[in-house]
């Protein structure tokens, strides 16, 4: 047992939120979650003191999960804090950390400090290439002469901006987990995907961005916008794709309705009371039993693959062997970073409209659809797997809420093992399925484009993240009305 | 529905850091309001000085 007791005087005195005495007030709580929202857009709004320029962002097509702003004091998002579950889950899928979050208290409060820990190592690590590696937070070398600082002393200052930001996401996701509904991780990217979507639906030309469809439909509609001859291929690229994004319109739509169907498919097993005769229930296991929650972790570890190749680019320019990667434009056209890539957006892989970059073959899109999809299925099976091994929703730790309740799957006998095997028939499968399906949908939605170009990854968490939260404000309302319920939910 | 009386086994929607119930006595606890007010300070002390120095 040689880690815990070395790093238990660090990991027990992780400052952490104080927790609230007794129950919280279902009004406090959203106005709790109203608050930290207001700050988080706030953060998002201070651009870092010391720049000298705008820089490109090294998160690219990532931002929308990664939540935060280029440029900002929430420079790094909760980027830190997915990489750090991403670690904190590989170990604890494998069973490498030996604690017992189930039972054990003292593991509980040593995973929760390992895991700030790992964050707050995670933030420096994520914060320092981009600060002093030049191009994507360029330091302003003129204030750097007149403080006398130099440009080391102003990218100083730029990192303890970033450093300090990304902290401050990790405390207002606490203050969310303990004091509002849902989790600050979930609501940041809600937040940012809800801000594109309404943006890629309502925002006009005057406003200096993009032309959201409403305003695109008006133009079309009133003559503004010509569709080209009508009937031609032409006519129905223009339909389809820009300005008329009605494909766009058509898989976000398409995603809404599978995600929340793919809710409501669920495999229940039969519960009754032991000693209540009569009274029944049901263990549901839902088809998206993990939630989208791993995908998340898949794409982050592109992303981070991505960022890898950019700070490479970054630093060798046109010395980084062509193999590893050709940059143009501060985007991978070819190597092996451009086969890691993700697929963003129809501009990514339409060769035959001419929507992708010249000298790009058709084989070479092929390969990077194929990896990408691999990358996706079968990273999202393995990690939802760890996801449900590791958050207590696994066959054995079910089995053991099924006990305490003193529930029992009529026609077995009443004992942890044999629900345990029961389970083990279901949620394993239904699992890898769910996680694969996920992965697949994320694919497709990229591939066919979304409005407001929100990727596939971020309308899926967003819609399931968002009817999660609609269960769990349910659930509080019920309480709310039913004091009762709330020692029967556990939560008092 | 089986409700679980698991400490900490609630599954918030899209928790990817999890708290449990359980808090060391040694743990520096930090009032929530103390973060806000921090956010806030951080925020505009870095406005200010974007705005008074560069």
């Amino acid at each position: 047992m040689g880690w815990k007791e070395a790093a238990e005087p660090v990991l027990t005195r992780m400052p952490t939120v104080a927790r609230p005495e007794g129950h919280v007030p279902f009004k406090r709580k959203l106005l709790w979650t109203a608050s930290v929202l207001m700050v988080y857009f706030f953060l998002t709004n201070i651009q870092l003191f010391g720049l000298g320029g705008q820089g490109s962002d090294i998160f690219g097509q990532f931002r929308s999960i990664i939540a935060g702003g280029q440029g900002s004091v929430l420079q790094v998002g909760i980027g830190p804090i997915v990489t750090a579950s991403i670690v904190l889950q590989l170990l604890g899928g494998a069973n490498l950390l030996g604690l017992d979050t189930e039972n054990d208290p003292r593991d509980q409060i040593l995973y929760q400090g390992l895991q700030k820990f790992l964050v707050v190592v995670m933030t420096a690590l994520t914060a320092a290439p981009m600060v002093f590696s030049g191009g994507f937070l360029p330091a302003n070398q003129a204030l750097g002469q007149s403080l006398g600082v130099g440009t080391f002393g102003v990218q100083l200052i730029i990192f303890a901006q970033v450093f300090v930001g990304g902290i401050l996401i990790l405390f207002l996701d606490e203050i969310v987990s303990k004091w509002g509904v849902g989790s600050g991780v979930g609501l940041f990217i809600i937040a940012g995907v809800s801000q594109q979507l309404i943006g890629g639906i309502l925002s006009w030309q005057g406003l200096g961005t993009t032309t959201g469809i409403l305003a695109s439909w008006y133009g079309i509609l009133f003559g503004d916008l010509s569709l080209g001859p009508t009937f031609t291929g032409q006519w129905f690229q223009s339909i389809l794709f820009d300005p008329g994004s009605i494909l766009a319109l058509f898989t976000t739509l398409l995603i809404f309705v599978i995600v929340v169907y793919a809710e409501s498919v669920r495999v229940e097993i039969p519960l009754s009371h032991t000693r209540v005769r009569g009274a029944r229930g049901r263990f549901p296991v839902k088809l998206i039993y993990a939630s989208v929650l791993p995908m998340i972790l898949v794409r982050a570890l592109q992303a981070n693959i991505q960022f890898v190749g950019q700070i490479l680019y970054s630093q060798l320019g046109n010395g980084l062997p062509a193999i590893l990667g050709q940059y143009s434009d501060g985007q991978p056209i070819g190597g092996l970073f451009y086969y890691l890539a993700p697929i963003q957006s129809r501009q990514d892989w339409m060769w035959f409209l001419g929507l992708t970059p010249g000298g790009i073959d058709p084989w070479q899109i092929g390969i990077r659809v194929g990896i990408d999809l691999i990358f996706m299925i079968v990273g999202g099976a393995i990690f939802a797997i760890f996801w449900v091994e590791t958050t207590g929703m696994g066959p054995e730790a079910t089995a053991e809420q099924i006990q305490d309740s003193g529930m029992q799957i009529p026609g077995f006998r009443r004992n942890p093992q044999v629900v345990e095997k029961v389970m083990e028939r279901y949620i394993p499968q239904v699992t890898v399925i769910g996680g694969a399906l996920v992965g697949l949908l994320a694919v497709m939605a990229n591939m066919l484009g979304t409005i407001g170009n929100v990727s596939g990854t971020g309308l899926l968490l967003t819609v399931s993240i968002t009817y999660k939260l609609y269960e769990e404000i349910a659930e509080e309302q019920l309480m709310e009305m039913h004091p009762m319920m709330r020692q029967m939910f556990g939560n008092e | 529905m089986a409700s679980s009386g698991n400490s900490g086994g609630l599954m918030s929607s899209a928790g990817l850091v999890r708290y449990f119930d359980s808090e060391d006595r040694n743990a520096i606890r930090i009032d929530p309001k103390t973060v806000m007010a921090f956010c806030v300070l951080f925020g505009v002390f870095v406005q200010v000085l974007t705005l008074t120095v560069a």
